[in-house]
């Protein structure tokens, strides 16, 4: 029995695909691993590389801030020259 | 024979993770759903283990705690478990948001509205759960976040006194922050049934940003599995915290019984209100600083009604990706600054990162449609 509130997206309600034969292999007819060493391990370092220059400047950029930040606190922490010279 | 056949509770269950069309090329970034699930069962289930043994009032729950730590068996664990389950529970959080945000799932208006509200309730128990301890931490911070509502105009006096039960934060107080701590997950669960629901009416997205309704698998055994493999990968840490470093996000404050005559010098919530708290002391103005910290997070919701790309996300979009990671770097040094005390150049740090912050919803529209008009 199929509650009605699911009957929205389900397989064979899904799309109308015209015009397009798949083809696949039984995976009894396959390795389910295939390639995953050869080429996935390269595809990681792809995806890196395509990534880094989007998400490292950002960052590196945060860091520079963050450093800046605390040592300008540093700075203002200790005694300046000059900062007492009322006092004698 | 089959029971899904003649069950309609096993229907619903078949439906919704074993042949529920799911796209076959969803990444890592959508392990975060179940992770969040996994994160509730493990806190409500801890949370309950934990109220066998808990006392609310103020002369006993500091004590209660300490001394259960020896008198009950394994509930040293159960009570690490509780405090980074927490702190896991928000990093699923906020990285299923950053998901939502970079991959344009909140055109599914129903789903992002009933999550955002999910994220409030979740913060809400958070805090009312850091109360019960009842350490120095615990109850200045009790007081520091009540207290923002007596900015409320004309009322806020008065909601502030109904908040707490008496006239400061106090064993009223305590007692109904527990009640509260226990019912609100409860709410959460349901609420998640809500965003699941909503959810399968019109099926994951993916990360391409366009329709996989032409290439689907079922979700059981590839999915199950993969969120399997997800959950191996986020508790493994969580239990290397329990067991190795328990108190590593924690506050030492919180060691200390919670005194209203002894005021911390560095009051401060946990590390992930850091962000928000950080934008609360950032506006000068209280009444603005209450708005602004409400603003950060409900602003989420304005993100369904920006204006929409031609491509949903932004996998094709190289401005509006630079952007993104732009808004985690300020959402990382909000969260530093807000550890940080109210002294220069923090100040103006935390201001200049509150106004980038809500820059970023203002500009990411306008800067991914540039793009879709040049093309």
């Amino acid at each position: 029995m199929r509650p009605s509130f699911l009957l929205r997206k389900e397989f064979g309600n899904l799309a109308v695909i015209r015009g397009t034969v798949k083809y696949h292999l039984s995976p009894l007819e396959q390795r389910a691993f295939a390639g995953a060493i050869s080429q996935g391990v390269p595809n990681i370092f792809w995806r890196f590389r395509q990534s880094f220059f989007y998400v490292v400047p950002p960052m590196l950029l945060s860091y520079l801030v963050y450093y800046t930040a605390e040592m300008e606190h540093d700075r203002l922490q200790r005694k300046q020259p000059g900062q007492f010279d009322h006092e004698k | 024979y089959k029971a899904s056949r003649f069950s309609p509770l096993m229907s619903v269950v078949r439906h919704t993770v074993i042949t529920l069309p799911t796209p076959v090329n969803i990444s890592t970034w959508w392990n975060f759903g179940s992770l969040l699930g996994v994160c509730l069962a493990i806190q409500i289930f801890s949370g309950l283990v934990l109220s066998l043994h808990f006392t609310a009032h103020t002369d006993l729950s500091f004590y209660v705690v300490i001394q259960s730590f020896g008198d009950v068996y394994y509930n040293w664990w159960f009570r690490a478990l509780h405090a980074n389950g927490a702190s896991f529970f928000f990093i699923g959080l906020y990285l299923h948001v950053a998901r939502g945000m970079y991959y344009g799932s909140y055109v599914f208006k129903e789903v992002w509205s009933v999550g955002v509200v999910i994220l409030l309730l979740v913060m809400a128990s958070a805090f009312l759960g850091y109360v019960l301890p009842w350490g120095q931490m615990s109850f200045w911070g009790a007081t520091v976040i009540t207290s923002l509502f007596s900015a409320l105009p004309i009322i806020g006096g008065d909601v502030v006194i109904w908040l707490w039960g008496g006239f400061s934060v106090d064993n009223a107080t305590l007692t109904r922050f527990f009640g509260l701590h226990f019912l609100l997950p409860f709410t959460v669960a349901g609420l998640a049934g809500l965003h699941l629901f909503f959810l399968h009416d019109q099926g994951s997205s993916n990360p391409l940003g366009v329709s996989s309704d032409y290439n689907k698998v079922v979700f059981h055994h590839y999915y199950v599995l993969k969120d399997l493999v997800g959950v191996c990968f986020f508790v493994g840490p969580l239990l290397g915290l329990v067991y190795f470093n328990p108190w590593l996000l924690g506050d030492p404050e919180n060691f200390i019984e919670g005194n209203p005559l002894v005021t911390p010098h560095h009051i401060q919530p946990e590390w992930y209100f850091l962000f928000a708290y950080a934008i609360l002391r950032a506006v000068p103005n209280k009444l603005g600083g209450v708005v602004a910290l409400a603003v950060a997070v409900l602003i989420l919701l304005y993100m369904p009604f920006s204006p929409q790309t031609a491509i949903k996300g932004l996998s094709f979009y190289p401005w509006g990706k630079a952007l993104f990671f732009s808004l985690i770097g300020v959402f990382i040094l909000l969260t530093w600054a807000g550890a940080k005390p109210v002294e220069e150049p923090y100040v103006v740090v935390s201001q200049v990162l509150s106004f980038l912050y809500f820059s970023y919803f203002l500009l990411i529209g306008p800067l991914t449609r540039i793009q879709d008009k040049l093309l």
